[in-house]
């Protein structure tokens, strides 16, 4: 921050208190220094502990990554299904929260009555505010009871309704305020005279709401939903609760059981040290790779899809 | 070429109209989703709420015990005058039974009220082998068996396990002659125990990180310089938002459990749950300290200063007091996410559920103690939603807070 006065105090005359300022504000570089170093911290043991099952226990790297089977009684770890289920299950939930997000945010800003729209934002807030495992009691009391009743019109049979279904329903709706809160900001970052532009030219409201301000809102909207994403590719407990933890894979059937890497490493934390405990920060690893390198290439993305004009 | 023009506007027009209704339809689903969310847990959940709820153990006692022998008589009790309209009493025992449901609805028969002379006050716990330990029946003490001889020394046996409910129970007891002994549960399935885990968790992890939180804060927005270093070190903040909460967990398990070794931590525990919290809430408290720092004006500084007080001075004593609105809310934002967390507490809290939980014991928060039910074989719906409900009602509290603080920091007098 800049200051005026700080630059002209004299500095022999207030030598003392400036040498105890000086203290003080290596004590708040000491504690930014320690926020900071957290992430390194977390990257640096997450991965020390992550790679000991392949270089001690002799685990086949190429075997862990691309593996179709995880059978923790039988000593098999193969984390390939993991991922693509992951991925299905993450990408499924922002393909079907994405339109309705988006759509929900331009009626927030731009087309409900101050009332109603104040009364939305509420709604939403109080979406982003609730609990995962709420949202897990709520998903297997509810979304896991319509899904076996689908499947029961299709003549199918799930796991008591567990399956991959409920997770992508689950984490839509999950994932639903994030995306919302995130194009309603970019929403509302418009500049309003590319609005008054459109209407001027004879474009009616909703054109100009549609074609104009998401297309000029879209890079926001685009980091709502790698966001989302996020937020998708790490959510566990609620998650834990209806996928039902298949044990190879991958899947695709919307009505079979699926695994995910956060699911894995949840389940049966019965033991604190052997192998079937340090695989789980192989899988962490794995996670955390899969999350960055999806945002590295969604970020690609979104620079192309921002230079489209 | 004005009826074409009609026509083009008309069909704009149903354009328009189709476009506006899925914009309502897509909110109203939002709102749909948020009302069943509240609807489900409350209607599964509300039915068990209630004060046994929030201050009962979760696992129950079993007491198996016998009468002492020199007061094994029957006598002539008194029935006290305030005794409820529902209950039996048996004036022979000096003893009141009445019906109820426990957790999972079933019925139970709880004691009453137990007479102070009664042979029911003086029992001896039979499943202590050599010493003598002598407790009383106390009321809400669950009766499961009552075994007792009559007259002719022929054994009955008495209590929820013959299906019978008070009364029932209290007319086999007016047949007894010596009671042989009696089998009593207290009710389980309270949240007590989660509850002092998620205060402890919320004390420790907040003392831990509002200091480091703040100065963090006071020196990226007092001191800094905008250069690489600030940059680097801003930039690592913001990306331990974007870490998913069970990686923090596993975090926790590896880096910090050493740290609640030199406490004498033996297995995971609250403390390292609070730790671990305390990472995950440094970027919340300080993104919103320094929302609160910025708002406070340059000129309060300069004035400060132009006084003579020094920097550290001007930043305690005229700065942080007018940041306090917003690092409340920091606060109350922290303790928000302390009561939803749950993965990062299964690693580094374990899911046993603890009735008598300590800093350095394991212990489960509310929500760890909801997903511990929900991963059992029969989920207890009720129970889980109950908690939830807790949960709710707590997150809409602070909420609502943070509203009303936000609102009082527009309106700063400055």
């Amino acid at each position: 921050m800049k200051s005026f006065v700080r630059d002209v105090i004299s500095t022999e005359k207030n030598e003392k208190k400036l040498r105890k300022d000086k203290r003080m504000r290596a004590c708040f570089f000491t504690a930014a220094l320690l926020s900071s170093s957290a992430i390194a911290v977390i990257v640096i043991f997450i991965s020390m502990k992550g790679i000991t099952p392949f270089l001690q226990e002799g685990v086949d790297f190429f075997s862990f990554l691309f593996g179709t089977t995880w059978r923790k009684d039988q000593g098999i770890y193969g984390v390939g299904f993991i991922i693509v289920n992951t991925l299905v299950s993450s990408f499924g939930a922002l393909l079907l929260s994405f339109p309705l997000s988006v759509l929900t945010a331009l009626f927030i800003t731009k087309i409900a009555p101050k009332k109603l729209s104040a009364m939305m934002t509420t709604v939403i807030e109080l979406l982003a505010s609730i609990p995962s495992v709420v949202y897990g009691v709520f998903a297997s009391g509810t979304i896991t009871l319509l899904v076996s009743t689908l499947a029961a019109q299709f003549g199918l049979v799930t796991a008591g309704g567990s399956s991959l279904l409920a997770v992508i329903l689950l984490l839509a709706i999950m994932i639903f305020p994030t995306i919302t809160s995130l194009s309603i900001t970019a929403i509302r970052a418009v500049d309003k005279d590319v609005e008054l532009g459109s209407l001027a030219l004879g474009a009616t409201r909703t054109q100009t709401n549609f074609k104009v301000v998401l297309t000029s809102a879209k890079s926001g909207i685009f980091a709502g939903a790698i966001l989302g994403l996020g937020r998708a590719f790490g959510e566990a407990t609620a998650v834990a609760m209806v996928a039902g933890n298949k044990m190879f894979g991958p899947t695709f059937n919307l009505f079979d059981t699926t695994r995910t890497l956060t699911t894995t490493m949840l389940s049966g934390l019965k033991e604190t040290t052997g192998l079937d405990y340090d695989i789980r920060f192989s899988a962490g690893l794995v996670l955390m790779a899969v999350i960055l390198l999806s945002n590295l290439i969604l970020n690609l993305v979104k620079k192309k899809v921002g230079n489209m004009k | 070429m004005m009826q074409v023009n009609a026509a083009v506007k008309k069909k704009r027009k149903i354009k328009d109209a189709c476009l506006n209704a899925i914009t309502y339809l897509s909110s109203g689903l939002g709102a749909f989703i948020l009302i069943a969310i509240f609807v489900f847990i409350f209607s599964k959940g509300f039915s068990s709420l209630g004060f046994d709820l929030l201050k009962g153990n979760y696992w129950s006692n079993n007491y198996l015990v016998s009468v002492e022998e020199s007061y094994n008589q029957a006598g002539n009790y008194q029935a006290p005058a305030d005794l409820n309209e529902g209950a039996a009493f048996s004036s022979k025992w000096g003893i009141a039974f009445v019906d109820a449901q426990d957790q999972n609805k079933d019925n139970v028969i709880l004691i009453e009220y137990v007479d102070e002379a009664s042979p029911f006050a003086r029992l001896l716990d039979d499943s202590i082998k050599d010493k003598q330990v002598t407790l009383s029946a106390e009321s809400g003490f669950q009766v499961e068996r009552i075994s007792y001889q009559d007259e002719n020394g022929i054994t009955y046996t008495a209590g929820n396990i013959m299906s019978q409910n008070a009364k029932e129970l209290c007319e086999a007891l007016d047949q007894a002659d010596v009671i042989e002994q009696a089998y009593f549960k207290t009710p389980g399935g309270g949240i007590r125990g989660s509850i002092l885990s998620t205060l402890y968790l919320i004390l420790v992890s907040l003392l831990i990180a509002l200091p480091l939180g703040i100065a963090a804060a006071i020196y990226l927005h007092e001191y800094a310089k905008q250069n690489k270093v600030t940059a680097l070190i801003r930039s690592a903040i913001d990306m331990l938002t974007g870490v998913p909460s069970i990686i923090f967990g596993l975090m926790g398990v590896t880096v910090l459990f050493p740290v609640t070794q030199l406490f004498g931590a033996t297995t995971t525990n609250i403390l390292l749950g609070a730790f671990t919290m305390a990472v995950i809430l440094l970027p919340t408290i300080i993104r919103s300290t320094e929302e609160a720092l910025i708002v406070v004006p340059k000129s309060m500084r300069d004035a400060s200063l132009s006084l003579g007080a020094n920097q550290s001075q001007t930043i305690f004593k005229v700065v942080l007091p007018c940041a306090i609105p917003g690092i409340l809310t920091g606060v109350m934002l922290s303790i928000g996410r302390v009561i939803g967390e749950s993965a990062a507490l299964i690693y580094t809290m374990g899911t046993y559920v603890n009735d008598a939980p300590h800093l350095l014991s394991q212990g489960t928060s509310l929500a760890v103690h909801i997903y511990n039910i929900m991963s059992s074989e029969q989920p207890n719906f009720e129970l889980a939603s109950a908690i939830s409900i807790v949960i709710l009602i707590f997150v809409l509290i602070l909420n609502i807070t943070v509203k009303l603080l936000s609102k009082k920091l527009n309106k700063a007098w400055y």
